[in-house]
């Protein structure tokens, strides 16, 4: 059982991170709120130790999206796009931000994750798939894939 | 400072959310740790006896052997597994010849479903049909669908293939078995009746569960339907006449 000290320390060091996530892949806030208090109650029951800083962050984020996508099967809401989220973030998105953001969360689950991984928390692909159990291969594929859907869509200077 | 980067920056967890969060997290520790606590020891023993007279008394046998839930798999093998209140596997059914070849081979009764469903999708007759992109379906007939469904998908089948879980009822499953047919296929024609009411038991027969699964996807991206508006409800879920599911 993890001290009031280490759920601090967590709550500051990872709860942008954790809430992020939450938002490229979930529909509104009270959604963000029930996912976000699941990930840092997972973190408390967590009974392993972490190698490092590195390894603490990518835990977190490894949980955080199998989080998100159970809390999506769970409400059967997987197919749904999560514009609202944008609008619940309109005091702080500006133009330009808004209309990437736009066309990120169009993108599917699995390029949303691999997209805000490598351009966000500039993981390397290997990195991101140790985080998300999948191949290197699959990783190299859905970025390719990513990247050239944005391309498409905003244009050649978008990254 | 790439495009993407910069888009998300402004995007940060409130301070609102951090302190609810915390004081969510105080309020449920003393019930957490409680929870992950190691039984007493006198309980723990005072459990064991119980156990031993639910599985050996009067009746319990019969308890053990019952099954109270049921999970139909369908990769392409279609097996239907009957769970009993402990969670173990007390019955095993095939609905088709690829899931003959796999019951033929690996033994499930007793074992934890999960276990179960484990072994089932590392035996070597599934290794012709799971491949990386292979669509697995579960459907759920039980009491506590909702929490089988979370356990399921927090299992690292789900993680490594295209996984889609649905809940259905007893009686779907029983006109399912009428057809001779696991009651996980059986749903996937339900739903695929709802945007083509040409398609035939026997055709669904003859499909495996990526094809029934694509035509129905191709319906909903095409629109196609004729009953769409009657069989969508507030929470997502489709019905079709007496026999329902919940896609999760």
């Amino acid at each position: 059982m993890k001290s009031a000290e280490d759920l601090n320390r967590v709550m500051e060091a990872y709860s942008d991170l954790v809430r992020r996530i939450c938002f490229v892949h979930l529909k509104n806030m009270h959604d963000t709120e029930d996912v976000f208090q699941n990930v840092y109650m997972k973190y408390l029951l967590h009974e392993g130790s972490f190698e490092s800083a590195e390894h603490e962050k990518s835990w977190f984020a490894r949980v955080t999206i199998n989080a998100c996508t159970d809390w999506l099967r769970y409400l059967s809401h997987r197919k749904w796009v999560p514009l609202d989220v944008i609008d619940e973030e309109k005091e702080v998105l500006d133009h330009t931000s808004r209309g990437i953001l736009e066309i990120v969360l169009q993108l599917p689950e699995k390029y949303r994750n691999v997209i805000y991984l490598y351009y966000y928390e500039e993981y390397s692909a290997v990195e991101i798939a140790d985080i998300l159990g999948k191949r290197k291969n699959t990783v190299y594929t859905w970025l390719s894939r990513a990247k050239g859907i944005l391309r498409d869509r905003l244009g050649g200077e978008w990254a | 400072m790439n495009a993407i980067r910069k888009s998300m920056s402004d995007i940060r967890a409130s301070e609102e959310l951090k302190q609810n969060t915390l004081r969510y997290l105080k309020e449920h520790q003393k019930t957490a740790k409680r929870a992950t606590d190691r039984v007493f020891p006198v309980f723990r023993y005072a459990l064991a006896a119980i156990c031993l007279f639910l599985l050996f008394g009067t009746g319990g046998y019969a308890v053990y052997r019952k099954p109270v839930s049921y999970i139909s798999i369908d990769v392409n093998p279609s097996i239907e597994l009957g769970i009993n209140r402990f969670d173990r596997v007390v019955s095993a059914e095939a609905y088709n010849e690829d899931g003959q070849d796999i019951l033929s081979h690996v033994t499930l009764h007793n074992v934890p479903y999960i276990q179960a469903i484990n072994k089932v999708l590392e035996s070597e007759s599934s290794y012709h049909f799971l491949k990386e992109d292979s669509l697995l379906i579960f459907t759920i007939v039980s009491d506590h669908s909702y929490s089988m469904i979370e356990e399921l998908s927090a299992n690292e089948f789900s993680q490594n293939y295209d996984t889609l879980m649905y809940s259905s009822d007893a009686f779907c499953m029983a006109e399912a078995h009428n057809y001779e047919m696991s009651f996980g296929r059986y749903r996937a024609y339900q739903e695929l009746l709802q945007y083509d009411d040409s398609v035939t038991i026997e055709d669904c027969h003859n499909m495996t569960i990526s094809e029934l699964h694509n035509r129905v996807e191709n319906c909903q991206h095409h629109g196609v339907t004729q009953n769409q508006e009657d069989t969508q409800d507030q929470d997502g879920s489709r019905h079709h006449g007496e026999c329902h599911s919940h896609h999760n």
